[in-house]
């Protein structure tokens, strides 16, 4: 019998080879196996993931063998772009994160998994809408306006962006998270982001039928409310204020109480896996519900996930088929709601008059631009979404039969989504009847966004002992994917009742073809060199400019496996990597950014002549000129693993340029059809150290714990901005605020962050109080305008770091994950746009405002909202994940249960609910709620 | 594949190759010539806009023309907190100013708009389209149309900016950066294109309501004539031949005054005869957050009835000051007809801007028409109100003020006395507003364009004309104090944006900035 060492639990399909022959077996379910063998064969047992284990025969009966795993992880397989390697051949900068590695709880979308897991990948969940997804952010990004977000890789197929809920987190085996350019170059003109690789979960040949049903039910609720005047404060500050106090109501209403609610959710999931012979069969089913802590919110996922492998022809060809399927159903509460909670007025009830529900009146009905009751906002609309999505390939993969060195991989799969969605508005609803006339806002949406894709490369692999050429690794190949979006909207005219007739949809479609290469050298088995290309053909960019080569280099050394290292106590594994590379960007504005085409404009956008209306015509701007956004990468890296792999880690530091940037900026005036066009200009510079530590203190039979943290410092400087680079040129604003129309609170401007915020510095009283309308005159022209602003700190961190704990006793295991960062600012954009006098009084009706107890704080009369007051310090540090399980292994089932916190503490002086927006500014946020959920897990053997 | 990449072209979007074989293309390229003052996108009201950088509502020509005349002066001031918006009144903008910047952008894109429609229309790509006889004809007067357009863009430019990029059908589009032109070459250019396309346009009045004719051809060109002083130095003013323009259109016999004042700023103006060159709004097809639905709605706040201006809801923003509201004898209680103050719950003066009611309110524009009946949106918030660009009590004014012996555009006193009793008569309701040839004076001349033209889109090029807009005036508010204080002479043109200054080497700023 083989079994897992320190369980003792039966290893089935473990690999018994009689060493020198091609004779050999596998263990069975049990971890039990036969083999015919004479005395002196040497017997090897291997399995993935654990160290093989070779017993000399001398005429046994029985060879028992306990197979250790392997630490280390070293020969431990990494899913790269077009390939594989393992943890101890690769030359770039990745990480592979496991399921066991994934944060725990309630989580419906795939990205949450990972958050503080990996040095140099930020994680920010975008809100805390049941379902909502988070952004991915891996060395910074170093884009201005085109794509932050790295290219997501799902079993092969490159996503065109958008939600990843089409993928049920439980069934991710795997992520790989590709850093460097040596590991994205690959990828080519999608990589300058980074890439996240997700693996899902497969059956095991010759397993067992197992049936798996994973159930979780968890309640959240918002952890804080803002703090607004309550009803009784509002009254004095109007009395205080000499304003008139008969246009209070009678009510004490707490509108944030009246928006949110507990949460519930449950997820489950039912596993049916089968190995055979030659392949295996797993089949998932899952159900999440999710309710939100806002109501009327709510998210469904029903999915379906199957996967097929076979091996035929003597396992020289083998077929994977993978075929997701989710249908996903949205409720999407009316957010405004989140806003008008905290700017009602306290003094007035619920219920009144409009559907149901109080609304401020004036003499034509509802009072025009009056604030609206926040809970009619949200029960008198409705607003639903149905995504129906199947993300499916075949993976075909052929061993020569007369070179089984080579092997030719085709995949072909496609991603197909639809979606279709209608809101309704109950037409009593305030909001809805702001004249007479008026008729409900109702309308409907749909869409479809498909990609599809085929690529197949050759790969010759060859290990040569004892030459100087220890392994060769080589692939070539080509891809070619093409994206096709359209969206169809119709809205009933509120003006006339009818629906208008919409123009006809523009579709948006993109075809990438490329040709790429590797090539990987091992001297020595200790000197590693890998090389890449890619060549990329892209349909967005003209003839001229539509090729782009992206080359990568890398060598790493295996300086463990030298003699002088090779017997050190101390060091156990110690590598270092070097690399450079090129990737390119191209994810930016429309399908033909270059080519001069008309828009026609709609029903109510005409112009009279005479008595007859006629429709215009628009000539679009266009840059014939453009092409990719071009990154440079340079990368150091270190992966150590100290006493006897006790403790690992790695160390890197990264160098990366990126020119000819993308950006939607100014074009000089007068020499295009558009103000703004996507143009290459520009050059940012990012930075970076990341250290990644995995420890175990303790491991012995009975307990054991694993620890590992990551810490990252990063920063991104824009070099370059503009054509002439005008030192009087302040920057591009951007970065919409509340509190005025079109004001912006960030600017892009040359030699600083991006996105770094723009303020006045505010000057204080001797007592620390701030001075309304005073600032400082920092231009020294005795004139306070936007020349005396200047750039304050960003929204993105210095550093930020993770630390995850796992404790396991006996059958008890204990988890935590702890994040942080560091140096990250925020506008608090709440504070500023009603936080002053003006913003709860001076209304346009006989009706008053609410807003932040700021306005009792600083006694400010007026909007004073580009004060540096209003930029906080949002460093932090969270308790994202904490779990309690308990294994129970009956004789017919092993049940696993689970208790989950998400989300239980934050540590910050950040005044908001949430330090943590990736925008840097906090403007009516969906609260991330507090999530307890108990889980359940049945294994049935 | 490669070839299938080649192959790839926009669906169900027309390129200028394709666009062209709808022989309808060309008027409705016109139509967006027009447009493009009046509405911002090709998505009412808003959703597809043509600028960016600003609120699509803000990008609109017409709201920041008005802004920029208007908010600048004695004539109005808003309460927001629209970033810098207050600046405007106050006279401290820099170039860094969103609204400078984005009208500057307004007026670049409306030229090369036109460029556009004049390279598509050239003999070349007409005779290759094979485009026949009768639409040749037709194109050739909205050729001279759209020249008119961009030669009323290049007006405000030099009122504006003096020295922009100057671009015209010559030009390609895309990698080149314009060059840089001046006051003279500019003016010198826009009066060439008048008078080049007099006789291409429409006789005066006889073109559909809505496009320009040669009156308002004339007008454009009185205009230029009345300020050539301001843009070319002292000594180089054209009075005379801004006395010229404006007898063509009042001897046209086209035009003729509208009897009651406040039918000019109805819902209904379009019947009015006195309107030279509108620009057009309808409450159903032409629709924006600029425009008119900026004019109806933003100077509708504290007790203002909504309804009586034939819109749902006021927006609660521009009052006016109270050194206008003194340019009326009697005030808010004139026998001047045209003074159209609310001052019922309205303070006279300004303690703080951002409150609706420091100020006086004008109730001037309004999507009601003459029988008090609102416009065709039943919900209340498009308008359906026209904005008289020009009319022919300008044509009266500007007759009057170059006629005026300190200017010496020739004229006749008595003549220009008449003209202008034309306008107080309706005014007063009867001839007790009369004045005399003596009390015709530089300083009654402004303050009578005042009164006439207030809200029009007039007041800065007038202050700046006479020499009052920074250095030799107040107004409360002005420089950003209560009591109003001068500023310096370099504001009586707006800074070219840095913006533009960072993308094009070849610009350089205007002086002082």
């Amino acid at each position: 019998t083989v079994t897992e060492q320190s369980t003792a639990i039966p290893l089935p399909g473990v690999n018994i080879l009689i060493k020198g022959t091609a004779t050999g077996t596998a263990t069975d379910f049990d971890g039990k196996y036969q083999i015919s063998l004479k005395n002196g064969d040497i017997v090897v047992f291997s399995f993935v993931g654990y160290n093989p284990v070779e017993i000399t025969y001398t005429g046994q009966s029985t060879l028992n063998v306990g197979l250790t795993e392997n630490t280390a992880q070293l020969n431990e397989v990494v899913i790269i772009g077009y390939g594989s390697t393992t943890v101890k051949d690769a030359t770039g900068s990745l990480d592979r994160i496991d399921s066991e590695e994934f944060n725990k709880g309630a989580i419906v979308s795939p990205e949450n998994l990972l958050a503080g897991k990996s040095a140099g990948v930020r994680i920010t969940s975008s809100s805390g809408s049941p379902g909502a997804g988070a952004e991915i952010r891996i060395r910074n990004g170093g884009s201005l306006s085109a794509n932050n977000s790295p290219l997501i890789v799902v079993d092969g197929i490159p996503l065109s962006g958008g939600s990843l809920n089409a993928i049920n987190p439980n069934e991710i085996e795997s992520y790989t998270i590709l850093k460097d350019a040596s590991a994205t170059a690959i990828y080519g003109s999608r990589a300058t982001a980074g890439v996240v690789i997700i693996t899902t979960k497969k059956g095991k040949s010759k397993a067992p039928f197992n049936v798996e049903y994973d159930v979780q039910a968890s309640t959240g609720q918002i952890i804080d409310k803002i703090d607004v005047l309550s009803a009784s404060q509002l009254r004095k500050y109007v009395i205080d204020n000499r304003e008139d106090p008969s246009f209070l109501g009678n009510a004490n209403t707490d509108w944030q109480d009246e928006i949110y609610k507990h949460a519930e959710g449950g997820i489950h999931n039912l596993t049916l896996t089968k190995g055979f012979e030659n392949g295996s069969i797993r089949v998932n089913y899952n159900l999440s519900n999710q309710n939100g802590v806002l109501k009327t919110s709510q998210y469904r996922r029903n999915a379906i996930n199957l996967n097929l492998e076979n091996r035929f022809l003597d396992d020289h060809l083998k077929v994977n088929v993978t075929s997701k399927g989710s249908l996903v159903d949205n409720r999407f509460a009316n957010e405004g709601a989140i806003g008008s909670a905290l700017f009602f007025d306290p003094t007035q009830p619920v219920e009144g008059n409009w559907g149901g529900y109080f609304e401020f009146e004036d003499a034509d009905g509802v009072a025009n631009l009056a604030p609206r009751n926040p809970v009619s906002l949200l029960m008198l609309r409705d607003n639903r979404q149905r995504a129906k999505r199947n993300i499916s390939n075949i993976v075909l993969d052929y061993k020569f039969h007369f070179l089984p060195e080579l092997r030719l991989n085709v995949n072909a799969g496609f991603d197909y989504e639809e979606y279709d969605g209608r809101f309704f508005t109950n037409k009593n609803a305030g909001f809805n009847n702001l004249n007479d006339g008026q008729f409900a806002d109702i309308g409907t949406y749909d869409g479809i966004n498909k990609n599809k894709l085929l690529d197949f490369y050759l790969n010759y692999k060859k290990n040569f002992d004892g030459s100087l050429l220890s392994g060769i690794d080589m692939t070539a190949g080509h891809t070619y994917q093409r994206f096709y979006n359209i969206s169809y909207s119709r809205n009933r005219n509120t003006s006339t009742g009818i629906y208008d007739v919409p123009l006809p949809s523009i579709p948006f479609e993109l075809i990438l073809e490329s040709y790429f290469a590797r090539a990987n050298f091992t001297l020595d088995s200790k000197y590693i060199f890998t090389a890449t290309y890619r060549r990329d053909i892209s349909s967005r960019f003209s003839k001229d400019n539509r090729n782009a080569d992206f080359p990568s280099a890398a060598f790493s050394w295996l300086a463990s496996d030298e003699d002088f290292l090779k017997d050190s106590s101390v060091i156990s594994n110690l590598k270092l990597r070097l690399s450079w590379g090129i990737t390119g960007q191209q994810e930016i504005g429309g399908a033909f950014p270059y080519l001069g085409v008309y828009s026609r404009g709609d029903i109510r956008s005409q112009y009279q002549f005479g008595s007859e209306f006629i429709p215009t015509i628009r000539p679009e701007g266009y840059n014939e000129d453009i092409k990719w956004e071009e990154s440079t990468m340079y990368n150091a890296g270190v992966d150590y693993g100290l006493f006897n792999d006790k403790i690992t880690g790695t160390l890197d530091f990264y160098y990366r340029k990126n020119k000819d940037l993308l950006q939607y900026s100014q074009v000089p005036g007068g020499s295009n059809l558009e103000n703004f066009l996507d143009q290459n200009v520009g050059e940012t510079v990012s930075r970076g150290i990341e250290i990644g530590i995995n420890a175990t203190p303790v491991k012995t039979k009975d307990f054991s714990w694993d620890v590992s943290a990551n810490f990252t410092v990063s920063d991104v400087e824009i070099t370059k901005l503009t054509l002439t680079d005008d030192p009087n040129f302040p920057g591009q604003p951007i970065g919409g605020i509340a509190g005025g129309v079109g004001n912006t609170i960030q600017i892009n401007a040359l030699n600083a962050e991006p996105e770094s915020f723009y303020v006045y510095k505010q000057v204080v009283d001797a007592g620390g109080a701030p001075l309304e309308g005073v600032y400082v005159d920092l231009n020294g022209d005795n004139i306070i305008n936007d020349s005396d602003k200047y750039r304050f700190q960003s929204g993105t961190p210095d550093a930020f770091f993770g630390f995850t704990s796992s404790m396991n006793y006996k059958n008890l295991d204990f988890n935590f994950t702890l994040r942080g960062s560091l140096g990250n600012y925020m506008y608090n954009n709440f504070r500023s746009a009603n936080g002053y006098g003006q913003a709860i009084l001076n209304q346009i009706g006989d009706y008053y405002g609410n807003g932040s107890v700021d306005a009792i704080k600083t006694g400010f009369i007026n909007n004073q909202q580009f004060s540096d007051l209003y930029v906080e310090n949002a460093s932090f540090m969270k308790l994202d994940n904490i779990s309690l399980g308990y294994t129970i292994p009956f004789e017919k089932i092993t049940l696993r249960a689970s208790l989950i916190g998400q989300n239980l503490f934050t540590i910050t002086n950040y005044t908001g609910l949430d330090p943590e927006i990736s925008s840097g500014i906090d403007n009516n946020v969906y609260p991330k709620p507090r999530i307890f959920s108990l889980g359940l897990n049945f294994n049935f053997k | 594949c490669t070839s299938e990449i080649d192959d790839l072209k926009p669906i169900n979007q027309e390129t200028s190759v394709s666009v062209f074989d709808n022989p309808d293309s060309y008027k409705s390229f016109l139509a967006k010539i027009y447009a493009g003052i009046s509405i911002s996108g090709q998505q009412g009201p808003a959703g597809n806009p043509d600028l960016a950088g600003l609120d699509e509502g803000f990008s609109n020509y017409l709201r920041l023309y008005w802004k920029l005349q208007e908010l600048t002066t004695d004539e109005a001031v808003i309460g927001w907190n629209d970033g810098t918006i207050k600046d405007l009144h106050y006279q401290n903008w820099t170039p860094g100013n969103e609204f400078i910047r984005t009208m500057y952008d307004r007026i670049l894109y409306q030229i090369g708009l036109v460029n556009e429609f004049l390279r598509q229309t050239s003999d070349d790509n007409l005779n290759e389209r094979g485009v026949d006889a009768s639409l040749r004809e037709d194109i050739q007067t909205f050729r001279a149309e759209a020249r008119f357009m961009r030669a009323l863009s290049y007006y405000h430019a030099l009122d504006f900016y003096r020295n922009i990029p100057f671009t015209t059908e010559a030009d390609p589009i895309g990698a080149f950066l314009p060059k840089q032109t001046n006051a003279q070459d500019l003016f010198t250019y826009i009066e060439s294109e008048l008078i080049a396309i007099d006789s291409e346009l429409v006789p005066a009045g006889l073109n559909e309501y809505g496009r320009a004719d040669q009156a308002a051809g004339w007008m454009l060109l009185s205009k230029l004539y009345l300020n050539a002083e301001v843009y070319l130095g002292t000594g180089n003013g054209r009075y005379a031949d801004a006395r010229i323009q404006a007898e063509k259109v009042i001897n046209s016999n086209v035009f003729s005054l509208e009897p009651n004042y406040e039918y000019l700023f109805l819902a209904d103006n379009d019947l009015s005869n006195e309107i030279i060159f509108p620009i057009l709004f309808d409450g159903l097809y032409t629709q924006a957050y600029g425009g008119m639905t900026f004019l109806v709605h933003a100077p509708v706040g504290g007790s203002m009835s909504p309804s009586d201006f034939g819109v749902s809801g006021g927006w609660a923003g521009v009052r006016t000051t109270s050194a206008f509201v003194q340019k009326f004898p009697g005030m808010e209680n004139s026998a001047d007809g045209r003074e159209l103050f609310y001052a019922a719950g309205q303070t006279l003066e300004i303690e703080n801007i951002s409150k609706f009611t420091d100020g006086y309110a004008i109730a001037k524009y309004k999507n009601v028409d003459r029988s008090g009946s609102a416009g065709s949106d039943p919900s209340g918030e498009f308008p359906d109100t026209d904005f008289p660009l020009f009319r022919l009590a300008e044509a009266y004014l500007i007759y009057a003020e170059a006629s005026l012996p300190s200017r010496g555009g020739g004229g006749d006193a008595n003549t220009a006395r008449d003209y202008i009793n034309l306008l107080r008569v309706r005014a007063y309701g009867d001839t007790s507003g009369n004045i005399s040839t003596s009390d015709l004076t530089e300083d009654f001349i402004l303050d009578e364009r005042a009164r006439e033209l207030y809200w029009e889109c007039h007041r800065r090029t007038d202050l700046v004309r006479f020499g009052k807009f920074t250095t030799n005036s107040i107004w409360p508010w002005k420089g950003n104090v209560p009591g109003g204080t001068t500023t310096e002479a370099f504001r009586n043109i707006f800074p070219i944006p840095t913006s533009d200054l960072s993308a094009n080497p070849n610009l350089k700023q205007n002086p002082g900035y």
